[in-house]
């Protein structure tokens, strides 16, 4: 499943390496300091991260359309904790994760009941229903007024000694590298996960739930468990968000954003750890080369996204890995 | 422009057609170009807002090139306008301003909503980028806030100006507010409830709301007429949705004035919603035929060749562009290249009004609201529909 | 409360109606259409269009409404859906492609169509007064045409040949096939019958609500919740969920303070399938 698992450790390492590498030096370099690509790569990362948790969703046969509303959970629990609660940044992100986790899971023990399409269209509800609940109880969230001017993250420091310095008013590279860094962990994560004994077990969940039932596991645990990981990534994802737009609106995210999260994963490939890296990198990079066709911009980007599904409906990696199997296959006659 | 390599031929020439150089050279040098960029959303349920203001802006620079191009300081500028589409996505916002200041914008319209311009001021307080938001949240207005500037009437000013009027002519005594259930009408409606209650109205209702895509509005009319309300106000209501409303409040036996704070077009109105659409209060917009200039009939000329039909909320927008560019000219060069320039000259400035017959001024306004000059002084046009067109009712003027 | 109720009536017969094209598609192919309401979008622009623009009778444009979209809907599951079908390892592909063909035509008929909100001339004057509620008559019209076409696809479904075979279908595609029935047609011919019937819905409504180009997603969000609740792929459970969804709508709007009304109709709609997952009538599924 996972890129060449079985075979070897060092190929996924290696190619870990090489996105780090491009990512935390090349672009960089390469960018010239041009905003504008900065924050495209900040926020593809940050989008990356929370597909992440949407591809861990597929990898137990669901079609999760709920991570949008619990990013918007995770703002929510970001923006509050620094705001109100006068939390550091620092321990306001995790705490995101952890609260959407929580409340993945007291959501997720009775809704993963459901498969397939009803599935997919519960979890849609629970997005619009949380972009309702914001709207709804503006003792706590402000309602349709927003969170506004939220702080910059402060500086992180350890007995004294300065880990991380304040984020800078304006400074782009801070959040581009944080973006990074969290792309970066939650890619090694899913990886871990995914050749881990769990990661099997989660392959079992999505080809036959009533065959690991049978097998004697706790199909019901592991699900809500991969789900609430999921709901982890959005939280934090969302958090991110807050801190880099300085404010939350109940419109922060949205039915469209869990789909773009879906369409991420799809384009990329499922069956690979990195489609959804893959599949906000080909997207996002698209969208923004069609800018120069103005109004008729989201014609071809959806046009794009239909040809692509058409020519690669198992995502882009799948195409890549035939091209590279066939080629090993002519070598080794 | 041409090169010459013999600086005599060079004078001969200048001395001969001194005159007549003067208009030619004009053109000539517009070959100069200044971009601007405009910021909102262009794509989904909310296209009719951000669409328009990137053709508004497009028609409007169409017109100054066709003259020959904008004269700031000593050189004449072709405009280009640069439309970003956000897709009321704040994260889009944000990377729109980004492309947009990247591509060396520094004046922009847009965008359309509280959350992408919030989120969209990030990028331009760091870059010093001016932007000219149609949302009402006041934080972008006030200090240590000062690159955005609100380019219409705020609902919370508008509001009461015509609350005071119904009051003093048609004698309206119990108002009702009815809005989707969404950031930018919710806001408007708790505000505009507020004012009114301030003016002794009796509020009879408003915490009904319906939510974005309803088709079919009797079940949330049906509770706020049993409130029996003189008036009711459709705050922050969305151009799609203002024919349907009108038309099932009617139809439920609604018998007072309606009225809403945000610019909408009259005919799409009267299609929709026919007969019942006349008396319809609208406020915004400045194309009604009564008031408008022979030069507001040339643009509107122009938007209906470059872009098929005319829309009256463009109406609006285009005093964005105008005073932009007057802005421009009257700080000079330097604001093209620092736009401390540009607010340093928003303070006296003073420019004209071309759009209105009776002309009028044109400055910064919001010193009352917001503390400083960041609202853009568009004439208050309460107007009512009527068989499809605008007939005025009332201009009124922002405060300083 | 006569209001009320005569407002459910009206709400719920226009919602199954939206709700029986996209359970038709689900049935037959195991396609959730997320076109459906940019399809019901069109479906109101071509009789707008017939109706206003080329001034023909109304009838005529709701007729060219089902033509266009069907043909639209055959063209979509011949080389959208179907090549997608047969290589795709994943199922859930096609929900993708559906989510693409959505933003696709929504972005184009902002294009062709511009911006603005689109209505016809009423078809029908006047107001009924019942019980001190108010019914106008362009509604009462609307009602009876959107009963008589559910009734009309209802007996084509159950009596005739075509009907038969699509059921078949749905129930099983190969003992279908060993019956000598033509499938890779009737498939086509059934996406159509789906899209058009969103087409007509969208054309017929337009006569008492109006139509822009950003009205699809919020109808397929609201065709979702209807078909969860009365139970994906079964036809009655369509038009069940539907009249449900106009009852919790109405009466919700009613009694609680709007912004409250689909916060709790989600909440109702989550928990109700967490107790029933397959909806009211719905078969288990996957």
């Amino acid at each position: 499943m996972a890129g060449g698992s079985s075979h070897s450790i060092a190929k996924p390492i290696a190619l870990g390496v090489l996105i780090a590498l491009g990512y935390f030096i090349a672009v960089p370099l390469l960018s010239g300091g041009s905003g504008y690509v900065l924050n495209v790569v900040t926020t593809m990362a940050a989008v990356s991260f929370i597909s992440f948790g949407v591809w861990l969703t597929f990898a137990i046969g669901r079609i999760n359309l709920a991570q949008a509303g619990f990013a918007l959970i995770g703002a929510y629990v970001t923006a509050i904790s620094v705001a109100h609660l006068g939390l550091s940044f620092w321990v306001a992100l995790p705490l995101s994760g952890l609260v959407a986790a929580i409340i993945g899971g007291l959501i997720g023990w009775p809704v993963l009941r459901l498969k397939g399409v009803y599935f997919a269209m519960i979890t849609l509800c629970i997005t619009e229903a949380c972009r309702l609940t914001a709207l709804s109880f503006p003792g706590i969230t402000r309602g349709a007024q927003g969170m506004v001017d939220l702080p910059l993250p402060g500086d992180l420091s350890l007995f004294g000694l300065v880990i991380i310095p304040a984020f800078e008013k304006g400074a782009r590279l801070p959040f581009f590298y944080l973006a990074g860094t969290l792309m970066m962990l939650g890619l090694l994560f899913m990886w871990l996960l995914d050749t881990s004994r769990v990661g099997a077990v989660f392959r079992s969940l999505r080809q036959n739930e009533d065959l690991a039932s049978s097998l004697g596991i706790n199909v019901a645990k592991y699900r809500v468990v991969a789900f609430m990981v999921a709901c982890f990534y959005a939280g934090v994802g969302g958090g991110f968000f807050a801190a880099l737009q300085q404010n939350v609106y109940p419109t922060s995210f949205q039915v469209i954003d869990s789909v773009y999260f879906m369409v991420y994963c799809f384009v990329g490939g499922l069956e690979f750890v990195i489609g959804p890296l893959i599949g906000a990198l080909v997207m996002m990079t698209s969208f923004e080369l069609l800018h120069e066709f103005q109004r008729y911009q989201t014609v071809i980007y959806s046009g794009l996204m239909i040809l692509c599904i058409l020519l690669m409906p198992n995502g882009i990696l799948s195409v890549v890995r035939r091209r590279s199997s066939k080629a090993k296959g002519a070598n080794n006659a | 422009m041409l090169a010459w390599n013999t600086g005599s031929i060079r004078r001969k020439l200048m001395l001969s057609v001194a005159a007549g150089v003067l208009t030619v050279s004009g053109y000539a040098q517009a070959e100069e170009t200044l971009k601007l960029g405009a910021l909102g959303v262009m794509s989904g349920p909310f296209a009719g807002w951000g669409g328009v203001m990137c053709q508004t802006f497009k028609s409007r620079a169409g017109m100054w090139n066709d003259d020959g191009g904008v004269k700031i300081g000593d050189k004449t500028y072709k405009i280009d306008v640069v439309c970003v589409d956000d897709k009321a996505d704040p994260k889009g916002a944000q990377t729109g301003a980004e492309k947009l200041i990247s591509d060396g914008i520094k004046y922009i319209q847009g965008p359309n909503t509280d959350s992408t311009a919030e989120s969209a001021k990030t990028v331009m307080e760091a870059n010093k980028a001016i932007n000219m938001p149609y949302a009402f949240s006041k934080s972008l207005y006030t200090p240590p806030a000062s690159q955005s500037i609100l380019g219409m009437v705020a609902s919370y000013q508008v509001g009461p100006i015509i609350y005071k009027w119904l009051m003093d002519n048609k004698g309206i005594k119990k108002i009702a507010f009815l809005c989707e259930n969404n950031a930018d009408p919710l806001n408007q409606r708790n505000e505009g409830s507020a004012a009114a209650k301030g003016l002794g109205l009796e509020v009879v209702s408003d915490q009904e709301t319906y939510e974005s895509g309803t088709t079919d509005f009797f079940p949330v009319l049906t509770k706020v007429i049993g409130t029996s309300p003189d008036h009711i106000v459709l705050s922050g209501v969305n151009p799609s949705d203002v024919g349907p409303l009108i038309k099932a409040a009617r139809e439920l036996g609604f018998t007072g004035t309606m009225s809403t704070e945000t610019g909408q077009d009259p005919k799409a109105i009267y299609e929709v919603a026919g007969e019942a659409a006349n008396g319809f209060i609208v406020a915004g917009g400045a194309s009604t035929e009564e008031i408008r200039s022979d030069f507001m009939v040339k643009f509107i000329e122009r938007y209906t060749k470059d872009w098929g039909e005319w829309n009256d909320v463009a109406g609006l927008f285009v005093y964005g562009p105008e005073i932009m560019v007057q802005t421009l000219q009257k700080a000079g060069p330097a604001a093209l290249e620092d736009t401390e320039a540009f607010k340093a000259a928003l303070d006296g400035f003073v420019g004209t009004n071309p759009f209105l017959k009776d002309g009028g001024e044109l400055k910064y306004v919001g010193r009352k609201d917001y503390g400083q000059p960041r609202q853009v002084s568009v004439p208050i046009v309460v107007q009512a529909v009527k068989d499809g067109q605008y007939e005025p009712l009332f201009v009124g003027a922002l405060n300083d | 409360m006569t209001q009320v109720l005569l407002n459910a009536l009206v709400v719920g017969t226009t919602y199954a109606l939206i709700a029986l094209g996209i359970t038709i598609i689900f049935s037959i192919m195991k396609v959730v259409n997320f076109a459906h309401g940019q399809l019901y979008m069109i479906g109101g622009f071509v009789v707008y269009y017939f109706n206003v623009v080329f001034g023909l009778p109304f009838w005529f444009g709701l007729l060219m409404s089902f033509l266009i979209v069907g043909a639209l809907g055959v063209v979509m599951e011949l080389f959208l859906f179907r090549p997608v079908m047969l290589r795709v390892k994943r199922e859930e592909v096609t929900m993708l492609l559906a989510m693409g063909t959505a933003v696709f035509l929504e972005s184009l008929a902002l294009i062709v169509f511009g911006e603005k909100q689109r209505g016809v001339p009423p078809i029908a004057t006047g107001i009924f007064e019942l019980f001190g509620a108010r019914l106008p008559t362009g509604r009462v019209v609307v009602i009876f045409i959107a009963a008589a076409l559910i009734i009309a696809l209802m007996a084509f479904i159950g009596y005739t040949k075509t009907g038969r075979a699509l059921r078949a279908m749905a129930q099983d595609r190969e003992a279908t096939a060993l019956q000598g029935v033509n499938l890779k047609w009737l498939s086509a011919m059934g996406f159509g019958l789906g899209t058009g019937l969103a087409g007509l819905a969208g054309g017929l409504l337009v006569a008492i609500f109006a139509v822009h180009t950003g009205a699809g997603t919020a109808v397929s969000i609201k065709a979702f919740l209807m078909i969860m609740i009365g139970g994906a792929g079964v036809l009655s459970g369509a038009i069940l969920g539907g009249f449900v969804l106009g009852v919790l709508e109405s009466v919700g709007y009613a009694l609680l303070p709007g912004s409250m009304t689909f916060l709790v109709i989600f909440l109702i709609v989550i928990g109700f399938l967490i107790v029933r997952p397959n909806g009211i009538m719905g078969k288990p599924w996957g």
